[in-house]
């Protein structure tokens, strides 16, 4: 089956975004693919290459990415929430005359339609918040 | 058939508004904060239980949470993997948070 | 795109409107999706009935005022929208209170939204 995940909830507070990771593991090992990873609202921190995680916790930005990057899977960052929370890539960096792209390369920004097209192609959509 | 996704304690209205759109042909999988609706003897567990639905508790939740020798017996703990078999298994999904 | 691979989408909105940037987030992807012509249905259920509260004024919050957002539906076609009737007496609203065209549904009719829809997005 084709899946799509919606991630609401922020990296830095409760368990709900390395929940989605750790879901969309275990979908890929069942033999199903991931067609796209969709953060919105808070959800979009996960792409923040910034982010210091203490070092008893897991770096999720990196964990995220090299999910990504292991079994090509899109990760979107909602555009108007990325913004909002200082996440940019380097042409919104360069848009909004900032110093620095903040987001992993991995990850890419754009816009709610990406959900919409994720939700029309997936026979499964599953949302993490909290 | 729904997968229910509770990740809020009970008490809350998460927890409530899933209480009342779950229904006996549904399953639900707690997770988070929404393990501790699981504990034995609870108002939450025995209004969960009354529901009839097949009910989950995912485990490294329930582990983090110090509740695992505290279950109702009915509960299932699972990982991942069961997780992800349960989505298999329901159309659609509905996260209470 | 044939309408075989078209697929419906059930937006639950369960929080209040001004006291998270989810609310406003949920309403949006409802409004994005139907203007990709994307088959959607908006319910509001618990506290998300708290946004069809007419005399909304957030003038004074420096925030987009989520009424006249929700007034603008219509244009976007954006008009399968159902209203949890247990909150909306809970916080001694009537339907006639509200200017949208709703429909209230029970637990019952609820149920059978998460069922009749391919996908639900709970906001």
């Amino acid at each position: 089956m084709i899946y799509s995940l919606l991630v609401l909830s922020s990296p830095c507070s409760g368990q709900g975004s390395g929940t989605a990771l750790r879901f969309a593991e275990s979908v890929i090992n069942r033999g199903h693919q991931i067609h796209r990873v969709f953060f919105l609202d808070e959800g979009t921190l996960a792409g923040a290459v910034s982010m210091v995680s203490p070092q008893d916790e897991s770096d999720s930005v990196q964990l995220w990415a090299d999910f990504g990057t292991q079994h090509t899977v899109e990760l979107i960052l909602c555009v108007s929430s990325a913004l909002r929370r200082g996440l940019l890539d380097s042409s919104e960096a360069t848009r909004y005359e900032k110093t620095a792209a903040t987001i992993h390369p991995v990850f890419e920004i754009s816009g709610l339609g990406q959900l919409v097209d994720a939700a029309l192609v997936s026979d499964r959509m599953i949302t993490f918040g909290g | 058939m729904v997968l229910h996704t509770l990740n809020a304690a009970p008490g809350s209205t998460a927890f409530s508004d899933c209480l009342r759109l779950l229904k006996q042909s549904d399953i639900l999988l707690l997770l988070g904060d929404g393990t501790y609706a699981a504990l034995k003897g609870t108002d939450g567990c025995s209004e969960l239980k009354n529901s009839g639905a097949e009910i989950h508790l995912l485990e490294p939740d329930a582990r983090a949470a110090g509740i695992v020798d505290r279950l109702d017996m009915q509960f299932k703990l699972v990982d991942f993997d069961t997780f992800a078999a349960l989505s298999e298994r329901c159309p659609t999904q509905q996260a209470w948070y | 795109m044939t309408p075989s691979n078209n697929r419906s989408l059930l937006v639950i909105v369960r929080h209040s409107p001004y006291g998270s940037s989810l609310a406003r987030t949920s309403l949006e992807v409802a409004l994005s999706s139907a203007t990709f012509e994307q088959a959607v249905a908006l319910l509001f259920m618990g506290d998300g009935v708290l946004h069809l509260l007419p005399d909304q004024d957030s003038s004074g919050i420096e925030a987009r005022n989520i009424a006249k957002l929700i007034a603008s539906f219509p244009l976007y076609e954006l008009d399968n929208l159902y209203v949890d009737e247990a909150a909306l007496s809970q916080y001694g609203l009537a339907l006639s209170d509200l200017p949208q065209n709703l429909q209230a549904v029970d637990d019952e009719a609820m149920h059978e939204l998460l069922c009749q829809h391919d996908h639900c997005l709970g906001f």
